[in-house]
């Protein structure tokens, strides 16, 4: 809707409100947030639009090829397992569990992550020192290795392997707000606040935490695809969901044996896979990209 | 410089207690008897069982315990393997080397291939070679590891047929084992068919490595790619444009070397990662490294074998991260201390 200007009155939008006008113009992360969109779409009402169960198993339809074969049938779009499920209600299901599930994890983690990064942002000296340090060690094991140890404590299945990766983010975001909430305490304009009379929690919710939000986001972005490929490693080494599910690293573990006569049982589930990972990096890109545009104009 | 070595050797000390201490509590975090997943040993008598509760100290206070636990893994003592009650410590140094040649291939092959790729991109700054290199990086880091294994055995080992699929070398060649990393090993042996060996474990080796070596390769081209442009608009640079010097004089004398001190610092943690990645490639190429070994022993509850697996592993991936550390100071005088300028 065009806005006619009838007062002389600026406008200033909020931060958040900035950087959406930016992304909004470059085409590609807008292709990458619809495409998020769809899938987060598809992962909350997969119950509703798989046309066939997808765990049931169709006994005189096994290992139908997708349907642009000249052996596919129609009703199978996508083609069936060696069990006769069919391959898109189980992709389409499955992107609640490996998208939808790493979404909740990223949130947990984000939630968990903002709350003590910015409580420490507040302490100082030997306690930060030590945190520092600790945070250091931790963020220089990869991500997939701090999960498949974490597995095997808790041993293997999907709820631990999401708690895993849940304790394995956090650390990502408690660095982020604490490097983030002390640039900005730094600044004159929490000072004028705080000169108020405001508290520190006071300056946190209404000064701080809107100006930082978009590199929370950015991180946001980092952290779910890795936990997208996280999950679907986990799943693919036999550690996280456990067989009937149709989570897509499961999947391609399941079609391996059956790769040479069946290869759409493999390459689906690794496409779809490989399409929400570069889906969420896109958006990440796109917000990095609308963060250095903002900051340079 | 001195000051640099013992922050890094206290920082070194520092993670390797926390390593320990973390290795240490594993045994009483996993199921069953602590004593029993530090040592191992599964079917003992009750006389073996107070011989090694004495060997612990498991009757005297928790810090007791933990040195003695040190003071084993100190003497090389990692304990048996559960499954298959043989010492862990010579299945980990048979099983590490493999690890170590296949990460290293796959880390020069990223940088190889990754780096120049990333100069490209930032020399084309916003013209269509910069736009597909970026492209392609973006395809390159999303693309699960496992998937990418798998679709290479199908197009090159099974349509193709070019390269085998599974394994360090044809099990044709009879190769000593002397140090463990088969290419040293070969040109050890006094085989008669030492160079066919050469060529086949070669062979081998080409698939995985470069299926591990897509992701780090593609963030190479990233960081390689911002650190030139950010050197690019240095004022060195403009000083040397206006001296007159030609563009590729100015890429090749001052840009490419100030460019690679700065990736080098990211070396070690893509190491980390890389790692990673050779573990899942390893199970899907059949691999004999400890990748797939530590895989396994999570499979099969070997506890004992997973914390001392891990130990190592880690240990491993953090001296190589304090390596890359040194040589980017050697390199780079401002990380050394501030008094060069800042």
């Amino acid at each position: 809707m065009a806005r006619e200007k009838i007062y002389q009155e600026e406008e200033f939008p909020s931060p958040f409100l900035q950087l959406w006008l930016i992304f909004r113009k470059t085409p590609v992360a807008m292709t990458g947030f619809v495409c998020s969109i769809f899938l987060i779409t598809l992962a909350i009402f997969s119950p509703i639009l798989t046309p066939y169960s997808a765990v049931e198993s169709n006994l005189d339809m096994l290992l139908l090829p997708p349907a642009w074969d000249d052996n596919g049938n129609l009703s199978f779009l996508l083609g069936t397992d060696d069990l006769g499920r069919d391959m898109l209600s189980r992709l389409m299901s499955g992107a609640s569990l490996t998208f939808g599930l790493s979404f909740v994890v990223v949130l947990i983690s984000l939630a968990i992550g903002v709350i003590l990064g910015s409580l420490s942002a507040l302490t100082s000296g030997l306690k930060a020192s030590f945190l520092n340090h600790f945070l250091d060690v931790i963020l220089s094991i990869p991500s997939l290795l701090l999960a498949i140890i974490i597995v095997a404590i808790l041993g293997p299945g999907l709820s631990n392997t999401l708690w895993a990766i849940v304790m394995v983010l956090i650390p990502q975001f408690i660095h982020i707000t604490r490097n983030a909430v002390k640039e900005e305490f730094s600044k004159d304009y929490v000072l004028a606040s705080r000169l108020d009379g405001a508290s520190s929690f006071r300056i946190l919710r209404y000064s701080v935490f809107p100006n930082i939000i978009e590199k929370i986001v950015s991180q946001a972005t980092l952290a779910q695809s890795a936990a997208i490929l996280d999950i679907a490693a986990l799943g693919f080494l036999g550690l996280g969901a456990p067989i009937p599910l149709p989570e897509w690293g499961a999947m391609l573990k399941g079609g391996i044996d059956l790769f040479y006569i069946a290869p759409w049982a493999v390459y689906l589930p690794g496409l779809a896979i490989l399409f929400s990972v570069v889906a969420t990096n896109l958006v990440g890109e796109g917000i990095r990209h609308a963060l250095k545009v903002h900051k340079e104009s | 410089m001195l000051i640099f070595t013992i922050r890094r050797l206290n920082l070194f000390f520092f993670t390797m207690v926390l390593l320990t201490i973390v290795s240490f509590s594993l045994s009483f975090l996993f199921p069953g008897d602590a004593l029993i997943n530090l040592s191992g040993q599964i079917n003992t008598s009750p006389e073996q069982l107070i011989q090694l509760s004495e060997n612990y100290q498991t009757e005297n206070s928790i810090f007791m315990q933990y040195y003695s636990y040190l003071g084993h893994i100190l003497n090389g003592d990692l304990g048996l393997s559960m499954s298959s009650q043989t010492p862990i410590n010579t299945e980990i140094a048979n099983l590490l080397p493999a690890t170590i040649e296949l990460s290293m291939v796959a880390l020069l092959l990223s940088m190889v291939i990754g780096i120049p790729l990333g100069f490209i991109a930032a020399i084309k700054h916003n013209k269509t070679a910069d736009n597909v290199i970026l492209s392609v990086a973006m395809i390159g880091y999303s693309i699960p590891v496992f998937w990418l294994g798998l679709l290479a055995i199908l197009i090159f080992s099974i349509v193709l047929s070019w390269l085998p699929s599974a394994g360090q070398i044809s099990l044709l060649f009879e190769i000593e084992h002397v140090t463990g990393i088969q290419f040293i090993d070969i040109l050890l042996s006094d085989n008669a068919y030492k160079w066919q060996a050469f060529q086949n474990a070669s062979e081998h080796i080409i698939l995985p490595a470069c299926v591990i070596a897509t992701a780090p390769g593609t963030i190479f081209i990233r960081l390689a790619r911002t650190s030139m442009l950010e050197v690019l608009e240095t004022s060195y640079i403009r000083a040397a444009r206006a001296k007159g010097l030609s563009f590729n004089q100015i890429i090749y004398r001052h840009a490419i070397r100030n460019a690679l001190v700065k990736i080098i610092r990211h070396v070690g943690l893509q190491f980390a990662n890389l790692v990673t990645l050779a573990m899942v490639t390893e199970v899907i190429f059949s691999w004999p490294g400890i990748g797939r070994w530590l895989i396994e022993s999570i499979y099969q509850r070997d506890y004992t074998s997973i914390h001392s697996g891990l130990l190592v592993l880690s240990c491993f991936i953090f001296i190589v991260h304090i390596l890359t550390d040194f040589i980017y100071a050697a390199l780079n005088p401002l990380a050394r201390d501030n008094i060069h300028g800042s």
